[in-house]
């Protein structure tokens, strides 16, 4: 499982993933915070001002193990796609619109994931809360205003899994919780500690960098336990305090991850499959995600972010074909999530995986503009899959022309009177799934406020999408 | 030139010890002998001179400065207590004595200079440094190297670096896009302060009150400060609450204000902030209102040059208006029949005069209040011990700091300061040397509690931390990783970042996080990021681990190039291969660690150097273990 790296020396410790790896100490000397100072200020005034923690009784579907999260950067237009709204002489012909289960859906251009109908289910009543790209990927990666007082040290909702997820972890283990891929500029783990941050990795035939070691597996394995011998003694236990220790923990999950047949498997990849998956960088991504979940491996939550979506410029290629335009884009992104829906659903782990497919906000509806594209609009569509969520159905409904939401379709919690799905609900319904209370406060933030799942500071109270289970 | 000078240093360092096997070394606890033993026989050794190597000139010079007693030994920081003059010391080790508490040994020489020169200015010293330094003989060497060091330009490099994170000088950020142009005028504006000793609270104003337009005035770059507070996608308000939370974090200490700025603290801060819990709205807004004549607007740089610079220009008129019912933060409306806020500071309640810039005002108000110095010195303190007085340091509660007047016992509140008086010394002496930040520093990194050990003989309750009686190690940062590697390795590389801006070698001197040093994905910019430098919006610079961190210190292309001897990158090996074993050991340690090896390193190096058809590969494996090792990675 691991490969036989430890020729001469073999520590007895616990892996890096086996164990509670970070004291307690550690966890709070996130956010720059100082070393030690943010555990000490956990005194009785703080745990007071943390004794609102106790979660509320919710019911939470628990239905998924796993989460994909395919960030559909730029914003892709709702009503060529997901939301398709058929515009004598805007609507390109190739398109060819097909109901499908009482779905008008796009065939030409996503034909795979018009199979796949049976499998999703489109909420079409959400509605982003701000037209600004950088904002609007960032609210949808950590289901809150970046602008708000946590905003800038909330974790991604991947680092929120993976934290609450990895309680699971079985021995033998060794991936990291929160995968993501092709996503460099994905948010990051805020104020957790970075053991929950994401794992960021762009798939390549040759697996995840820096698995090995230039000099050989053999020649690894002496620098490995020449290392061990002369730095022992200021690693283990050591004399210059726990983040030294913590640190070596660190090396043992590297070196776990190196020359491991189970990593090699779950990151390499063959042409052939690759081909199948479209031979493109998102189509590798969804074939590794595939595959790493299929390896479980304490893998949790997948990131995998496909951008260029922003057509402000001519949307249907009418005068570059090979541009950046909805046939450029779109066989992609069918391909490569239609072949890992089609290989997750065969192997049975689409029951226990939740895709949820969404970008910042929606585009603008009717004619293309002058510039023959779309603009930005807060209305938008967001896709969900697998996971035990009851696939086949349509949650809200926009009027004729999609630029705004005609029906809700959805209950929101406490009695709320009925309004827009938004990125917050988008979240709680992801903890949902997953068996997380999103009405969990945390009390170890940098600024002792509390810090929310999701937040509910504001006038309206956010919650799962219950429908889609019903 | 500088290779020929440390081979020189380093055939000094073998004298007398030209024996190829491992020598017979007495077994002693690592833990406990750490450096010290073999400090002082490596020393001696430079002393006496030995038997078989021919010394150069340049070598005897070397030499002829090396007198006893050697640098190594420590003492016992208990017994320095009564004889430092130092404020800091004075304060902490009575409250160490109070709470019954033995401090960590002082630093040898070989641990204070590590880690005076990383701290103070990103670097390790070059071997030359070290050696000159441990061999001193003055009374004063410590504190004359802090000098040298504190008039050093790897000295401006850092703490234009500290400052880029403090502002957050970034090109983008969640909210809005600056251009590379533009970061790098608020970049030399930072180094310009630096390199002059501006007076903090001359920086502080500058800084707040800034206006003009930015991007292509390398002189105005400060006023970035005030467009990072833009919001978009709301009203004005927006703004001016970000904007004034910015200001309140990053110079009074207080990021509650950004909390009051959408709730009254009552029960949003109850229990956590005595001050902030008996707060409003009202009360925030009014600081807010400091903002509120500030116009922050972009246009487009010419008809033919889409690119959008910032403008910041105080043409307002009105005050904190109360007519929002949309936006990022919750509806602002009318109180009564208040519909506007005038400015008034939170902490005094003072108001501009009549037909005073607000923001000058701010500006003022702030760097006379007690509260900005001691923010300041929080904020440093945090810096060189590893945690603030008030942790984390801008989480300050004002009606908790004075010892004096502590907080009722029925608030159930306490004083918040780990130690209230040092926190107020320091920040009254700071004031009375006129905000000069080098004071500051010279005051912490020339106490003996500065200087404490990281070791603690003896068990260690986690309890003691507040009262800083051993040091705290911290993972040196991304950058001062990279030019750790590059002044060990003595190969420089050359990167080319922004226009206008001259290609550099060393990390610490990038603009910013973004467009360094190969581009966006670039291959050293992922490996910098890996070690968390931050990206000065969301991510904060962060000491914390990773597998990624170790996967790129033992396997990346960076390292590996750096610890063969067959790449141009491996320049430091080729010369020293030709040296003895143990020449060639203490080489390596010397100009990767600053220090020579323990008995146990340098047996187990010796060792393994031992078969001379493998010398070749265990150099380069030496090489490869020492930037591995935890003492490289950490300031300790």
């Amino acid at each position: 499982m691991i490969g036989n790296n430890q020729t001469k020396y073999t520590p007895s410790r616990e892996a890096f993933f086996k164990r509670p790896h970070l004291s307690r100490r550690s966890f709070f000397q996130i956010g720059g915070a100082g070393l030690v100072g943010s555990w000490m200020a956990l005194s009785p005034e703080r745990a007071k001002a943390c004794s609102i923690q106790t979660s509320s009784p919710v019911t939470m579907q628990n239905t998924a193990k796993n989460v994909i999260f395919i960030l559909l950067a730029g914003a892709p237009s709702h009503v060529d796609t997901f939301d398709l709204k058929v515009l004598n002489g805007t609507t390109p012909a190739k398109f060819a619109p097909t109901v499908i289960n009482g779905v008008n859906w796009p065939t030409g251009i996503l034909p795979q994931l018009g199979q796949q109908l049976n499998n999703m289910v489109l909420v079409r009543s959400m509605q982003s809360h701000a037209l600004v790209h950088s904002l609007g990927q960032t609210w949808t990666q950590i289901g809150r205003n970046p602008s708000a007082a946590l905003g800038n040290i909330a974790p991604n909702i991947g680092s929120v899994c993976a934290l609450e997820l990895d309680k699971q972890r079985q021995p033998g283990q060794v991936f990291p919780a929160f995968l993501a891929l092709n996503s460099a500029s994905a948010v990051g783990n805020g104020y957790f500690p970075a053991t929950y941050a994401p794992f960021r990795v762009v798939p390549s035939t040759s697996g995840i960098s820096n698995t090995t070691n230039s000099l050989g597996q053999t020649q690894f394995n002496n620098l490995w336990s020449e290392l061990h011998q002369i730095d022992d003694p200021l690693r283990l236990n050591s004399p210059l305090g726990q983040p030294v220790s913590d640190y070596d923990e660190f090396y043992t999950g590297a070196n776990e991850m190196m020359y491991n047949s189970v990593v090699t498997k779950a990151f390499t990849y063959s042409s052939t499959d690759s081909v199948r998956y479209g031979n493109t960088s998102f189509g590798n991504a969804c074939l590794v995600a595939k595959q790493v979940l299929a390896s479980n491996q304490g893998t949790r939550f997948i990131q995998i972010t496909l951008g260029s979506w922003d057509m402000h410029v001519d949307i249907y290629g009418t005068q570059n074909p090979k541009g950046n335009n909805l046939f450029t884009m779109c066989p992609q992104f069918d391909t490569g999530v239609g072949q890992m829906m089609t290989d997750l659903s065969a192997s049975g782990l689409l029951e226990d995986t939740l895709i949820v497919m969404v970008g910042e906000f929606g585009r603008t509806v009717g004619p293309v503009t002058p510039a023959l594209g779309r603009d930005h609009l807060l209305q938008q569509t967001v896709v969900f899959a697998g996971g035990g969520i009851k696939g086949g159905q349509v949650i809200g409904q926009t009027l004729p022309d999609g630029s705004n939401t005609a029906v809700f379709g959805w209950t929101p919690p406490g009695g709320q009177p009925q309004r827009y799905v938004r990125p917050e609900d988008v979240e709680a319904t992801i903890y949902s799934a997953v068996g997380i209370n999103w009405t969990t406060e945390r009390c170890d933030d940098p600024l002792g406020r509390g810090f929310q799942y999701v937040p509910t500071t504001d006038p309206v109270q956010y919650g799962p999408i219950n429908e889609l289970w019903s | 030139m500088y290779r020929f000078i440390v081979a020189i240093l380093l055939t000094a360092g073998i004298l007398g010890a030209q024996d190829e096997t491992a020598p017979q070394l007495p077994v002693s606890d690592p833990i406990c002998s750490f450096f010290d033993s073999n400090m002082a026989s490596r020393s001696r050794l430079l002393r006496t001179g030995g038997n078989a190597v021919k010394l150069s000139r340049e070598t005897r010079a070397v030499a002829a400065q090396l007198a006893p007693p050697p640098g190594g030994g420590r003492t016992s920081g208990a017994n320095n207590l009564s004889n430092s003059s130092n404020m800091i010391d004075q304060y902490l080790f009575t409250a160490m004595q109070s709470a019954g508490v033995q401090p960590a040994d002082t630093t040898t020489d070989w641990e204070f200079v590590r880690r005076v020169y990383l701290d103070l200015t990103g670097r390790i010293p070059s071997p030359t440094a070290v050696l000159t330094f441990v061999n001193g003989t003055s009374a004063t060497k410590r504190s004359d190297l802090v000098e040298q060091l504190l008039a050093s330009t790897e000295y401006v490099d850092k703490w234009t670096m500290y400052f880029g994170d403090l502002y957050k000088n970034v090109s983008q950020n969640a909210q809005i896009t600056t251009y590379p142009a533009s970061v790098l005028a608020f970049y030399t504006y930072i180094k310009q302060s630096v390199a002059t000793d501006k007076p903090y609270d001359q920086m502080a104003r500058e800084i707040i009150s800034a206006t003009g337009p930015n991007s292509y005035d390398v002189t105005n770059g400060q006023m970035n400060f005030t467009v990072n507070g833009v919001v978009t996608g709301g009203p004005a308000q927006d703004i001016y609450d970000q904007q004034v939370a910015n200001v309140a974090d990053v110079f009074l200490g207080i990021s509650h204000l950004n909390c009051l700025l959408c709730h009254n603290g009552q029960g949003h801060l109850t229990g956590l902030s005595l001050w902030g819990q008996q707060q409003t709205r009202y009360n925030a807004w009014g600081m807010a209102a400091f903002l509120s004549h500030t116009n922050t607007t972009s246009a487009a740089v010419s008809t033919t040059n889409s690119n959008r610079y910032w403008i910041v220009a105080d043409t307002g008129t009105k005050n904190y208006q109360l007519n929002t019912l949309t936006g990022n933060r919750p509806a602002r409306q009318p109180i009564g029949t208040v519909t506007t806020v005038p400015p008034t500071y939170i902490l005094s309640g003072a108001q501009p005069a009549a037909g005073q810039n607000y923001r000058q005002a701010l500006a003022t108000m702030i760097t006379g209040d007690p509260q900005f110095a001691r923010a300041t010195v929080n904020y440093f303190w945090a810096y060189f011990y590893g945690a603030g007085l008030v942790d984390p340091p801008d989480t300050f509660d004002p009606d908790r700091l004075d010892p004096d007047n502590p907080p009722a016992a029925a608030t159930g509140y306490t004083l918040q300061p780990s130690n209230p008086r040092l926190l107020n010394a320091l920040a009254t002496q700071f004031i009375a040397n006129k905000y000069d930040l080098k004071w500051l520093m010279r005051q912490i990194v020339n106490s003996q509690s500065y200087q404490l050990s990281a070791q603690y003989d003896g068990q260690w309750n986690d309890a003691w931390a507040n009262l800083f009686a051993r040091k705290n190690v911290r993972r040196l940062w991304a950058e001062e990783l990279h030019d750790a590697i590059t002044v060990s390795s003595q190969y420089v590389p050359t990167y080319t970042t922004m226009a206008t801006y001259g290609p550099i070698s060393y990390a610490m001197q990038f603009p910013e996080p973004l467009n360094t040093p190969d581009g966006a994905n670039g291959h050293v910019d992922g490996w910098l990021n890996s070690f968390l430098r931050g990206n000065r919006d969301d991510q904060t610079r962060s000491q914390n681990g990773s597998i990624l961190q170790a996967l790129n210190l033992m396997n990346d292309s960076f390292v590996m190039t750096r610890t063969a001897t067959g790449s141009p990158a491996g320049a430091l090996l080729p010369g020293l291969i030709g040296q003895s074993n143990m020449a060639l050991v203490n080489g390596l340690f010397l100009n990767v660690l600053s220090r020579y090896p323990t008995p146990t390193e340098l047996s187990q190096a010796l060792q393994d150097l031992s078969n001379p058809l493998t010398r070749n590969q265990q150099a380069q494996n030496l090489l490869w273990t020492l930037y591995n090792k935890v003492d490289f990675v950490f300031n300790y």
